[in-house]
């Protein structure tokens, strides 16, 4: 798309936004521009990819339905109107919000547009060629940078006139190890809203403990399967509190009767001191925002409290639905992605007790740590997490290494058996979340380590 | 439109004396019905364009590759975006790298004529019988679904007057059943991509899908079992095997020293036979081309369970002094790596009605929660959503919820049976197999 000032757009979106009148039906326009750069480097390979921008703009009308048009020209604006009708008197299929104007950009420490491109390459470089020399048994290393720039411009017949430039940065570092036929792996990960600084917090200590870790995992074991007292690290419990029991709340789920936990608003959903929360307003963290793409004004919500399912995720579609307040969650990927209610940054609250403790109460059990992946099971209410690798747990203390352990199981049965959690700050991990199999926005999850009686776990 | 998109863009680079240059160009149109229970309730129609730009400076023996991604037409963001590519390519450093330069390319048909005349017709007909199908079926309710009609039209022009266009039409559609009774719940949850209209076919489908819902409604936890007998569907089949396998059969994982595979290995037993075969009928990675203008092929990678041949890209046959077997994947950020395009494993002699009734005890999988394993040293675990369980010869009944853990690497080598059944799964045509030595937790 055409280079456009801000003030052009909105002066565009304002004009087209006005001539849709809110009592006949519900408008909004979203201008939508990525910028990117991506660095990786292994073994064999180096890679630079500047995505200097890709933008594109996507307009909607509801009438009982959603009608969504989506451009990547400016100068094709007017397709909009012709493919958007204008009708009358079905301004009250949606429930109308307060309109409100933003312009905000966050700033990072470090703006990494201002970082020399030739800098950042030698960081990635210096990182391959330490891990490389740590250790022979050390046959590659992928480092994988990656800085974005989102930035959203959004109008609705409503009054919303929003502006909002986010940017996001992260830094895996992955020393692949091998001795004989095994082959294996640990990771550093960080990501968040911050810009250059992410290398900051990357020294040879970091270094050398990442490149430890993966020779380690060339002496795991297979964990066992069954049912055993487990304890979860701050990762692996934003997955659970994300994959396993969030999507489950995401009201769209609600109003298709897909979710298991439709009836259990008010209900006991969790142990007792259980708190789960989802919020866009986090400092730093990758899912944080201002507004979501629908204009709505981000904010915390309480999902669950002392074990007691509170609230549900909602779009402007699914609050309308069930006359609910929305908190900012209707997301999109980009202009050429729907929207979806969807988690922002999802995270148990701490507990009182100490690590220590919960390690010393468990007579046989298992720690994973460094979450995998997961999956959701909105219906069933059934889960699937993986964590990289796991540590045995003897007699209350912290024995074998082991592979990558999967948890599954009942999400509901697992909640209730949680009985400790433990004390300090959240800890959240950014990454990419998709609704089903597609359509990823960037999300944080996180807590502290919980503590889970008689959970199923399995090689992953 | 296109042509004059990459004139200007071509155009521009050769007023800045840029020798060694690709561009690649990228128009989608997409058309969706999104469904609520069984009414649409979003249409929503996209159009989407990206350009890639790849610019070589050559070092000796090594190159410079810069690569910059936009959508920007006006002349000043293409010079600039120009310019910050032969920035990237001067400091960049990776192994030596050349274009394709132009050869014989095959030119298969990968759209369907009727829906480029008339996509939005062809989506809504879709819609129309899926629906009418939907709710055709008794005993389950549908929760939510989607129908989505793509157009996919590339072009890629590079400095070795490499010029290549093709037009894909392929579609992609979810599916929720549920069913439910005394408060207890199950779904099937399909979702898919399918090259062809022929691939739909609904009515068997959602016939299919509504009896696994209404069966898992039965479902109990699988017994475990240390030794399991295990069925991979087609499309479990497809999760399982092109992650691990497609990786350790690439040039750059042999080249990165991280392959399990060495040439005239027996990774598999002699009934597996795997091809890679980007010329594919119905493949959904099916094109005369691959992602940097190499022509796609037909390579046997494993045959009779001996490694044959593996699979390069551009770079990583000048690496290892082979030809290229067009295997270089476009990146969604515009960079190239090496990848599978179609896999094809050979059917057996045995239907999967036989191969069924030959096992005593096992498991049959119809969809995991998440088959997502890791492709190193190929290890996974996952849930069951949808399976059964097989005694004395027949599906005796619907499992849910435990797990299957194994090794994609070490399945290879305990494959009991392969069916005469094949089914297309996105970039994959697989039969019906079952492995044993799996483990079955609960």
């Amino acid at each position: 798309m055409s280079e456009k000032s801000f003030d052009e757009i909105f002066s565009v979106f304002e004009e087209i936004s006005n001539s849709y009148k809110r009592s006949n039906q519900y408008f909004d326009i979203l201008y939508d521009s990525e910028s990117s750069t991506l660095i990786t480097k292994s073994r064999t390979s180096e890679n630079i990819v500047v995505n200097t921008k890709k933008s594109g703009i996507v307009a909607r009308t509801f009438t009982g339905t959603w009608k969504e048009i989506a451009i990547t020209e400016f100068s094709n604006i007017k397709k909009i109107e012709r493919k958007l009708p204008r009708v009358v008197n079905m301004g009250k299929k949606i429930k109308e919000f307060e309109g409100w104007s933003l312009n905000e950009e966050i700033k990072p420490k470090i703006n990494p547009l201002e970082v020399p491109i030739d800098e950042k390459i030698k960081k990635i470089r210096d990182f391959y060629s330490y891990m490389m020399k740590f250790d022979e048994r050390i046959i590659n290393t992928e480092v994988r940078y990656l800085e974005y720039f989102t930035e959203r411009i959004f109008f609705n017949n409503e009054g919303c006139q929003l502006r909002q430039v986010i940017p996001r940065s992260s830094l895996f570092i992955i020393p692949i190890a091998k001795e004989g036929v095994v082959a294996d792996f640990d990771y550093y990960i960080d990501s968040g809203e911050i810009g250059f600084e992410i290398f900051d917090k990357v020294d040879n200590n970091t270094l050398d403990e990442t490149a430890q870790k993966s020779l380690d995992m060339l002496q795991a074991e297979l964990p066992p399967s069954g049912k055993y007292s487990v304890i979860l690290d701050p990762g692996m419990t934003g997955v659970v509190a994300h994959e396993s029991f969030g999507h489950g709340l995401e009201a769209d789920q609600v109003i298709r009767n897909r979710s298991y936990l439709k009836a259990k608003l008010n209900q006991q959903v969790a142990s007792e001191i259980c708190t789960i929360c989802d919020s866009p307003t986090m400092d730093n963290a990758f899912g944080t925002y201002f507004f979501d793409d629908e204009g709505i004004k981000a904010g915390k919500n309480v999902l669950v409290k002392d074990g007691i399912l509170k609230d549900f995720i909602y779009d402007r579609r699914t609050a309308s639905a069930l006359n609910a307040i929305p908190k900012g969650n209707g997301r999109r990927e980009s202009f050429a992605h729907p929207v979806h209610p969807r988690m922002t940054n999802t995270y148990f609250e701490p507990g009182d007790c100490s690590l220590e403790e919960m390690i010393e109460g468990i007579k046989y059990g298992v720690i994973l740590v460094h979450e995998y992946f997961g999956m959701e099971d909105p219906l069933g209410g059934g889960m699937q997490n993986t964590s990289k690798k796991g540590y045995l747990i003897e007699n209350g203390e912290k024995t074998k290494i082991l592979k990558a352990v999967t948890l599954s199981g009942d999400v509901l049965e697992t909640l209730h058996r949680i009985d400790a959690i433990s004390k300090g700050s959240i800890e959240i991990d950014g990454g990419r979340c998709g609704k089903g199999d597609e359509d990823y926005v960037p999300v944080g999850s996180g807590g502290t380590y919980i503590r889970i009686k008689e959970a199923l776990i399995s090689p992953g | 439109m296109k042509n004059e998109k990459i004139d200007l863009i071509e155009d521009t680079i050769k007023t800045k004396n840029i020798e060694e240059y690709e561009i690649y160009l990228i128009e989608k149109k997409i058309y969706e019905t999104m469904f609520l229970k069984s009414e649409p309730e979003v249409e929503r129609e996209i159009e989407d364009f990206d350009y890639f730009i790849r610019i070589l400076t050559q070092k000796g023996d090594q190159t410079g590759v810069g690569v910059v991604k936009g959508n920007a037409m006006d002349s000043k963001e293409i010079g600039k975006n120009i310019d910050t590519c032969v920035l990237l390519s001067k400091n960049n450093i990776t192994s030596k790298y050349r274009f394709p330069e132009k050869k014989s390319i095959s030119n298969i048909i990968i759209a369907d004529n009727s829906i480029l005349k008339d996509p939005i017709g062809i989506k809504n007909d879709l819609c129309e019988e899926l629906i009418s199908l939907v709710k055709d079926q008794k005993g389950v309710i549908p929760t939510f679904g989607r129908l989505r009609l793509h157009i996919k039209e590339e072009l890629l022009r590079n400095s070795n007057e490499v010029t290549l266009e093709s037009t894909k039409t392929f579609f992609y559609v979810e599916y929720s059943l549920k069913a439910e009774r005394n408060g207890k719940l199950s779904e099937y949850w399909n979702t898919e991509y399918f090259k062809e209209k022929e691939h739909l076919n609904f009515k068997k489908r959602i016939e299919e899908w509504a009896k696994i819902a209404k069966d898992t409604l039965i479902a109990e936890p699988p017994k475990p079992k240390k030794d399991a007998i295990v069925i991979f569907t087609p499309h479990v089949l497809r999760q399982a095997i092109i992650p691990v396998i497609g990786f350790h059969v690439t040039g750059q994982s042999f080249s990165e020293k991280i392959s399990a595979y060495k040439i005239n290995d027996e990774v598999a037993t002699k009934e597996i036979t795997l091809i890679d075969d980007g010329l594919l009928a119905g493949g959904l990675s099916s094109n005369g081309w691959d992602g940097e203008g190499n022509p796609h092929q037909k390579t046997e990678v494993i045959k009779n369970g001996i490694f044959q041949n593996r699979l390069y890209d551009q770079k990583y046959a000048i690496l290892n002094g082979e030809e290229p077997t067009g295997n270089g994947i476009r990146s969604i950020f515009g960079g190239i790596y090496n990848g599978i395009s179609n896999f094809q494993i050979k059917p057996g002699t045995t239907s999967l009605e036989d191969m069924i009734s030959d096992i005593k005890e096992g498991y049959y999988i119809e969809k995991f929660s998440w088959l997502n394993p890791e492709e190193i040293s190929g290890n996974f675990g996952a849930e069951i959503r949808n399976g059964y369980y097989i005694k004395n010869g027949e599906l005796h009944n619907p499992i849910k919820l435990g797990n299957v853990s194994g090794n994609v690497l070490e399945m290879m080598k305990n494959c009991l049976c392969i069916s005469k059944e094949v089914e297309f799964s996105e970039n994959s045509l697989f039969p019906y197999m079952s492995f044993s030595n799996l483990n079955v937790s609960f």
